[in-house]
């Protein structure tokens, strides 16, 4: 026996979460056949789509980790300076329909802004959410789950999976005790049950490429295969799992606020010393970091490969590069 | 098309192999059969090359990067819009026009965002390439200009005209809704030709000239800043949007701002060779008598 639900049901659970008090951030068209992530209201929860398209034009991390959030106000009274810290995100937020690759990227994201500090920002916003995954109906030629421990139906991260039956109802499948009491009582009893896509084929092999790249630092490899980088931030703001940011002050020197803003290593600028030396002085070396980041460092520190194989980065460069194509192109280096 | 690949191919194995050139930039495909920006250095490489409709980039992003010039001496594969940015980079110094070998191909429109034709293709400025060092394809073969009122009907300027007649506050609302997606990737400016500082203005953080928070007014500094920056000098070859993973149409703004300078200075971006820049000339004879 399954549990099934059906569409207009799924979307009165997001309207009632949000009537209840609650913010709710679901999968919405916009026009150029685009879906966004987005903050919807009651009546927004009309205009859920769960099927239809593959991937989002923005992530999910935006809803935990925004691309900007203030930290503190300060303001100069007399000859004191005065500060205000940003109020603690207090809302039971639902997060609706997103994919196994993008949840997957939050117990990775939980890891470091939650190691030797502790980021209240991102850690309140996560103990706030709920999760709701949608098993993946296909995948794309930039899909890579399976090359890096995931699959089309991955429950790492998600309180609840969802499995289209394409005819209007969902099979429901809770995870954890939250996913549970989310859709009590909502589901009805059905025999039908739901199937994702198969997974996309095995790319390459990842700890074969994390010895490459170990063993690699100074090829000529990262340059040659950097060249159609054009250095902008498309494939680490699109991706899930980036999470640098940058602090700044805004405003004057009488008052203002110093705020987190998403920053890219991709950028010449990600590097650079006041001296003027650059560390990281060209593409093939910005890109060795991003790649060896995921695939070497991290898991190093934490087990884990930071790329949950979403494809993101390949599917929004304007170039189509991203890591995928400098993965299979390591696992074909000879020596 | 077929043809012209072929002959693109031959044009630069010729060029490689009498050291005219040390790389050529050009469109090749991924591994996944997408057209994607390649860099030939061995003539025996130039089957690699492609010309088809799906080669939309403008390749010439990358005669200013530094990795590339790394190579030697570039030839580069180009379509009539794209030609215009390398008269406006060498217009302002930024390339020695004779360093570069310039294949500019005949072009019949290309397609991107999901294989769609682009929109900037409707309202194309000419489909046979000039100011280019050697031209593949045919003239005939080439589709009919439009005429300077022909285009002004068309595709974008229509929709330019449509949000321009909105009442204020209807077209903030459009804008909003359009900035307040735009994420600070900078995607547009770095696909940009002619984006070419190596610190932009909105990189600055020391003090921050424009917020560099990608928080609605942030956005909104930071498209306008863009704009104004590129105006008389965007050559509307819609790189931009096409980058721009949050799908916003900036070509819109800069093709406003194109527009005026075609119609208050007969000025249309980078079809002179020596052109002084518009923003950055002084004329007598200016309309405006604020500046004599
Ligand atoms: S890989 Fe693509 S998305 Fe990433 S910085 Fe380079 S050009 Fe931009
Ligand atoms: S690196 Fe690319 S494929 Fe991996 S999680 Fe990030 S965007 Fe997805
Ligand atoms: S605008 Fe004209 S020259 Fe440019 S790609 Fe389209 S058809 Fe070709
Ligand atoms: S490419 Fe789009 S999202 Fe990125 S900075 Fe430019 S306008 Fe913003």
């Amino acid at each position: 026996m399954s549990r099934i639900i059906s569409l207009d049901d799924l979307r009165q659970i997001a309207a009632d979460f949000i009537r209840a008090g609650g913010l709710a951030v679901a999968p919405v068209p916009f026009d150029n056949d685009r879906v966004f992530f987005q903050y919807i209201d009651e009546e927004g929860a009309g205009k859920i789509v769960l099927s239809g398209w593959l991937k989002a034009a923005n992530t999910i991390k935006d809803f935990f980790f925004p691309r900007h959030e203030k930290l503190f106000s300060y303001e100069r009274i007399h000859n004191d300076v005065v500060l205000a810290d940003a109020p603690e995100f207090g809302k039971p937020q639902l997060l609706f329909g997103c994919r196994p690759c993008e949840a997957a990227s939050l117990p990775i994201l939980d890891k470091v802004f939650g190691w030797d500090y502790q980021d209240r920002f991102y850690q309140s916003r996560r103990r706030m959410t709920t999760v709701v995954t949608v098993a993946c109906h296909k995948s794309d030629d930039d899909c890579f789950c399976s090359s890096v421990g995931g699959s089309p139906e991955n429950t790492e991260g998600s309180d609840a999976i969802l499995y289209n039956l394409a005819d209007g109802t969902f099979e429901v499948r809770p995870v954890t005790e939250r996913g549970e009491q989310l859709f009590e009582g909502k589901t009805s009893e059905s025999t039908k049950t739901g199937k994702a896509c198969p997974p996309p084929p095995v790319r390459f092999d990842a700890s074969k490429c994390k010895t490459w790249m170990d063993g690699h630092f100074d090829s000529p490899f990262w340059n040659e295969h950097a060249l159609r980088c054009v250095g902008c931030g498309a494939c680490t703001y699109l991706c899930p799992t980036c999470h640098c940011f940058d602090i700044v002050d805004e405003g004057s020197y009488a008052k203002g606020n110093r705020v987190k803003n998403w920053d890219f290593c991709q950028s010449a600028l990600f590097t650079l010393h006041a001296s003027g030396h650059n560390p990281r002085p060209d593409q093939g070396a910005r890109q060795r970091q991003r790649l060896m980041h995921k695939f070497s460092i991290y898991p190093d520190k934490f087990g884990k490969i930071l790329c949950t194989g979403c494809g993101n980065c390949t599917r929004h460069c304007p170039t189509v590069l991203g890591v995928k194509p400098f993965l299979e192109a390591i696992e074909e280096q000879e020596d | 098309m077929e043809y012209q690949e072929y002959q693109l191919r031959e044009t630069a194995a010729k060029l490689l192999e009498e050291e005219k050139a040390n790389v050529v930039i050009g469109y090749g495909l991924s591994k996944t059969g997408k057209v994607v920006p390649v860099f030939i250095t061995r003539p025996e490489d130039a089957q690699k090359l492609v010309w088809n409709s799906e080669c939309h980039q403008n390749l010439v992003v990358f005669l200013t990067r530094p990795e590339v010039k790394r190579l030697g001496k570039p030839a580069i594969v180009v379509k009539p819009c794209d030609a215009r940015a390398i008269v406006v980079l060498a217009n302002e110094s930024q390339i020695m026009r004779h360093e570069v070998y310039v294949i500019g191909m005949v072009c019949e429109g290309v397609n991107e965002d999901q294989g769609r034709p682009s929109s900037r293709c409707a309202i194309c400025y000419g489909h046979y390439p000039q100011n280019v060092d050697q031209v593949i394809g045919e003239a005939e073969d080439a589709p009919k200009d439009l005429s300077k009122e022909e285009r002004r009907k068309t595709g974008k300027y229509q929709r330019i005209e449509e949000i321009k007649a909105l009442p204020p506050d209807e077209r903030l609302a459009y804008w909003k809704r359009e900035f307040s997606r735009c994420v600070r990737c900078y995607a547009c400016r770095q696909s940009c030709p002619l984006c070419y500082c190596n610190r932009c203005v909105a990189d600055k953080n020391r003090p921050a000239r424009i917020p560099t928070s990608a928080s609605l007014q942030g956005n909104f500094a930071w498209n306008i800043l863009r704009a104004f920056h590129l105006a008389g000098r965007c050559v509307s070859c819609g790189a931009c949007s096409a980058a721009c993973p949050a799908g916003i149409d900036l070509n819109l703004i800069n093709l406003t701002l194109a527009n005026a300078a075609e119609e208050q200075f007969d000025h249309l971006s980078g079809t002179k060779v020596g052109a002084l820049p518009l923003i950055g000339t002084f004329s007598e004879s200016d309309k405006e008598d604020f500046i004599r």
